[in-house]
C-alpha cells in the first residue's frame, strides 16, 4: 500500500528523487565540525519565531493607544501567553546569536570564497531582512525605548539627498513615529519572515548545488563524503537539544536580562528616554553610527559596515584555498575583528563621553581597515606560505584549480558554451 | 600587535568607573505569599491612595491565594474583575503634585536596577539640616516620603521600614510578573526533559556514527 501510494506520486511529484537527492544520499563531509550545526539551528528558530510570532498576533493589537496593553494582557491574562511572548523576544537574541555564530564560521574556514560566493550573497541578504524584521518587532511592545528607537533610525534617512525629509514622512505614514508606523510595522513584521522563508529555500538549493565546505578547506575526494541522514539529521537534532538547554534556561529564568527597563513604561512622545540603546544585536552598528562625526557620513559607515561581509569573496585575494586553518594570518585577523566586535558593542551600549567616542574611533577605523587590508595581507600571505611551502594536498588542489581556470578560460573564448 | 590589544585592554579596564549618582542597596524580593500579603497591605495602606496597579485586579489577588473575604473587603462594591485603581483623580493629582503618580504594576521592571531601586527609592528619603525633604536615589521626585523615612531616627523604627519597603516591593515584584513562580516552576521540568533527551540524543548520535568509523 505505502509503496503504492508513493508510486503514485512519484509519477506526478518528485518525491522519492528529492528525499534522495536531498537528504538519503546528499553527500555531506564527514569532516564537519559542530560549528557547522548553526545552519540548521537557525532554520530552526526561524520556525520558531514564526510559530510563536502567529499566535501572539492573536492576541495582539497594533494600535497605539492598545499595544502596551495587549502585551501586559499577553503576558498575564492569555494561557501561556507569557511563554508565548518570552519564546519570542528571547528567540530574537538567539537568532542573531546564531546567525552570527554561522557567519563567524563562514568568515573562519573561508565558506565565501568560491563557489559559494551566492550562498554569501543570500544569506547577506537574509541578514538584512532578518535585521529589518527584528527593528520593526522591537516597536511593536511600544515602550518608550520601542519609540524613541524607531524615531531614532527612521530619522537616519534623513540622510537621502533631495528627498530625505520626505522619504521619513513616508517611512513614518507621519510626521512623527505614531499609530500609522506602528500599523504599517506590524505588517511588515509579518511579511518580512515569510520573505525570510523565501530566501532560505534560494540558500539551500545554492548550497545543495555546491555542497558544504568543511574545516579542511580542501574539497573532499567522493570516499570522504557521507549521506546527510542519517549521519547529519542526527548530528544536528543533537545539537539542537544542546541550543534548546541554553534558549530555555533563558526564556525560563532569565528571561527580562534582554530587555530594556525603559520599554516597561509606555511609549511617551513628549520625553526622551535618558539614553537611547538599540538591542545587543545591533550595538556594534550603533558604535559605528556614533563614530562618525558627521551625520551622513556616520549611516553611510553603519550602511557600509553592514554590507562589508558581501565584498569578502572579491577581497580575498589568496589562491591558497580553505580558511584560517590553513593561513595563519587570516586566523589572528578573525580573531582581531571579533575581539574588535566586542569592543565595537561595548562602547555602543555606553553613553558617548571623551573616552568611549576615542575607542569607538579606533575599533571603527580598525573595523573598515580590517576589510580593506585584506586583498593586501591575503596576497601576501600567498607568498609567505609559497615560500615556506605548501603541504602535497594544497599544491595539488591549487594546480587543479588553475587548470580548470585556464580551461574554462579557453573555452569562453572559443565560444563554446558548453 | 600585542601592543595594541594590551592598549584596548587597558582603555576597557578604566571604562568601568562611571559617575555612580547614588549607589543602591541591594536586596533580593520574598516570593513566599506571607510576605506579598504582608507587602500588599502595607501598599494599600501607604501608596494606593495616590498609585494605581491597573494590570491587577481583585480576581488576581484571589488568584494569588489571599482570602475571598480580605478580597472583598478592599473591592467594595467593585466588581471582581476591577484593576486597583488609585484613590486619587489624575486632575487632582496635576493640581497636587504637578503629574499624574505613575502606575506601580511594572514599577519593579521599569527601572535600572528593578526591585533594588525601589527599595533604595522608598528609604532613600532624608531631611537636610534646614527641614527640607529629599530622596538621594531620584532627587527631582514629588513623591512626599510616603514610609516616613526622613523622620524616623529610631533604629527600631528604621529597621521596621525596611521591613516594610521590603515586602511591598516583593508584592510589586509580583504585581509586575506574576507567572514567575509558575514559570521556574515549569522551567526546571522542561531542562530537566531536555536533559534526558539531549543524552539520549547524543548516545543515538554516536550508536550512527560508531558503524561509521569501521572502514
Amino acid at each position: 500500500m505505502k509503496n503504492r501510494v508513493i508510486g503514485w506520486i512519484d509519477q506526478r511529484f518528485p518525491l522519492s528523487s528529492f528525499v534522495k537527492h536531498d537528504l538519503t544520499e546528499y553527500p555531506t563531509p564527514r569532516n564537519l565540525s559542530y560549528w557547522w550545526n548553526f545552519g540548521f539551528l537557525a532554520g530552526f528558530v526561524l520556525v520558531l519565531q514564526v510559530a510563536t510570532g502567529i499566535f501572539l498576533a492573536m492576541h495582539y493589537r497594533a494600535d497605539a493607544a492598545l499595544s502596551f496593553d495587549s502585551v501586559q494582557h499577553i503576558m498575564r491574562d492569555v494561557n501561556y501567553g507569557w511563554l508565548l511572548r518570552f519564546m519570542h523576544a528571547t528567540g530574537a537574541s538567539a537568532f542573531f546569536m546564531v546567525i552570527y555564530i554561522h557567519m563567524a564560521r563562514t568568515l573562519y574556514y573561508g565558506s565565501y570564497r568560491a563557489p559559494r560566493e551566492l550562498m554569501w550573497w543570500t544569506g547577506q541578504g537574509l541578514l538584512l531582512m532578518l535585521m529589518a524584521t527584528a527593528f520593526m518587532g522591537y516597536l511593536l511592545p511600544w515602550g518608550q525605548m520601542s519609540y524613541w528607537g524607531a524615531t531614532v533610525i527612521t530619522n537616519l534617512f534623513k540622510v537621502t539627498p533631495y528627498f530625505g525629509d520626505q522619504i521619513v514622512t513616508w517611512l513614518r505614514g507621519d510626521y512623527s513615529v505614531s499609530d500609522a508606523t506602528l500599523t504599517r510595522f506590524f505588517s511588515l513584521h509579518y511579511l518580512l519572515p515569510f520573505l525570510i522563508i523565501g530566501g532560505v529555500v534560494v540558500h539551500l538549493v545554492a548550497l545543495h548545488t555546491v555542497k558544504s565546505s568543511n574545516p579542511s578547506g580542501i574539497d573532499l575526494a567522493a570516499k570522504d563524503n557521507i549521506p546527510f541522514h542519517p549521519y547529519f539529521t542526527s548530528k544536528d537534532l543533537f545539537g539542537l537539544g544542546l541550543f534548546l538547554i541554553v534558549y530555555c534556561i533563558f526564556v525560563f529564568f532569565f528571561p527580562n536580562m534582554l530587555m530594556d527597563p525603559a520599554n516597561f513604561i509606555p511609549a511617551n512622545p513628549m520625553q526622551t528616554p535618558a539614553e537611547i540603546v538599540p538591542e545587543w544585536y545591533f550595538l556594534p552598528f550603533y558604535a559605528i553610527l556614533r563614530s562618525v562625526p558627521n551625520m551622513v557620513g556616520g549611516v553611510v559607515a553603519m550602511g557600509l559596515s553592514v554590507m562589508m561581509f558581501a565584498f569578502m569573496p572579491f577581497l580575498d585575494r589568496s589562491r591558497i584555498p580553505g580558511g584560517a586553518s590553513n593561513r595563519p594570518m587570516v586566523k589572528l585577523g578573525f580573531y582581531l575583528f571579533i575581539l574588535n566586535m566586542l569592543v565595537l558593542g561595548y562602547v555602543g551600549a555606553h553613553p558617548v563621553s571623551e573616552r568611549t567616542l576615542l575607542i569607538g574611533h579606533i575599533a571603527t577605523i580598525f573595523y573598515f581597515g580590517s576589510f580593506f587590508l585584506i586583498p593586501f595581507i591575503s596576497k601576501a600571505e600567498e607568498r609567505w606560505l609559497i615560500k615556506r611551502g605548501l603541504s602535497p594536498e594544497l599544491k595539488e588542489l591549487m594546480e587543479r584549480e588553475a587548470r580548470e581556470k585556464t580551461q574554462s578560460q579557453a573555452r569562453r573564448r572559443s565560444g563554446d558554451a558548453k | 600587535m600585542k601592543k595594541i590589544i594590551v592598549l584596548l585592554i587597558l582603555c576597557c579596564s578604566s571604562l568601568q568607573v562611571w559617575p555612580e549618582e547614588a549607589t543602591l542597596q541591594n536586596i533580593k524580593v520574598d516570593t513566599d505569599l506571607p510576605a506579598i500579603e504582608r507587602g500588599m497591605d502595607d501598599l494599600m495602606n501607604n501608596c494606593h491612595t495616590c498609585h494605581t496597579l491597573k494590570y491587577i485586579s481583585y480576581l488576581d489577588l484571589l488568584k494569588l491565594g489571599i482570602d475571598k473575604k480580605k478580597v472583598d473587603l478592599m473591592r467594595g462594591d467593585q466588581p471582581l474583575a476591577a484593576p486597583l485603581a488609585g484613590l486619587l483623580s489624575d486632575e487632582a493629582a496635576m493640581q497636587m503634585f504637578g503629574l499624574v503618580p505613575p502606575d506601580l504594576s511594572l514599577m519593579t521592571k521599569a527601572r535600572e536596577g528593578g526591585p533594588s531601586y525601589v527599595y533604595s527609592y522608598l528609604l532613600g528619603y532624608y531631611n537636610t539640616p534646614d527641614g527640607v525633604t529629599h530622596n538621594r536615589i531620584f532627587p527631582a521626585t514629588k513623591m512626599p516620603d510616603p514610609l516616613g523615612v526622613s523622620t524616623a531616627t529610631d533604629p527600631a523604627k528604621r529597621e521596621e521600614l525596611k521591613k516594610t519597603a521590603h515586602d511591598i516591593v516583593s508584592f510589586l515584584a509580583w504585581a509586575s510578573d506574576p507567572h514567575s513562580a509558575e514559570r521556574h516552576r515549569l522551567g526546571y521540568y522542561v531542562i530537566g526533559y531536555l536533559l534526558i533527551l539531549t543524552a539520549l540524543l547524543y548516545a543515538v548520535k554516536n550508536r550512527i556514527w560508531s558503524g561509521l568509523k569501521k572502514h
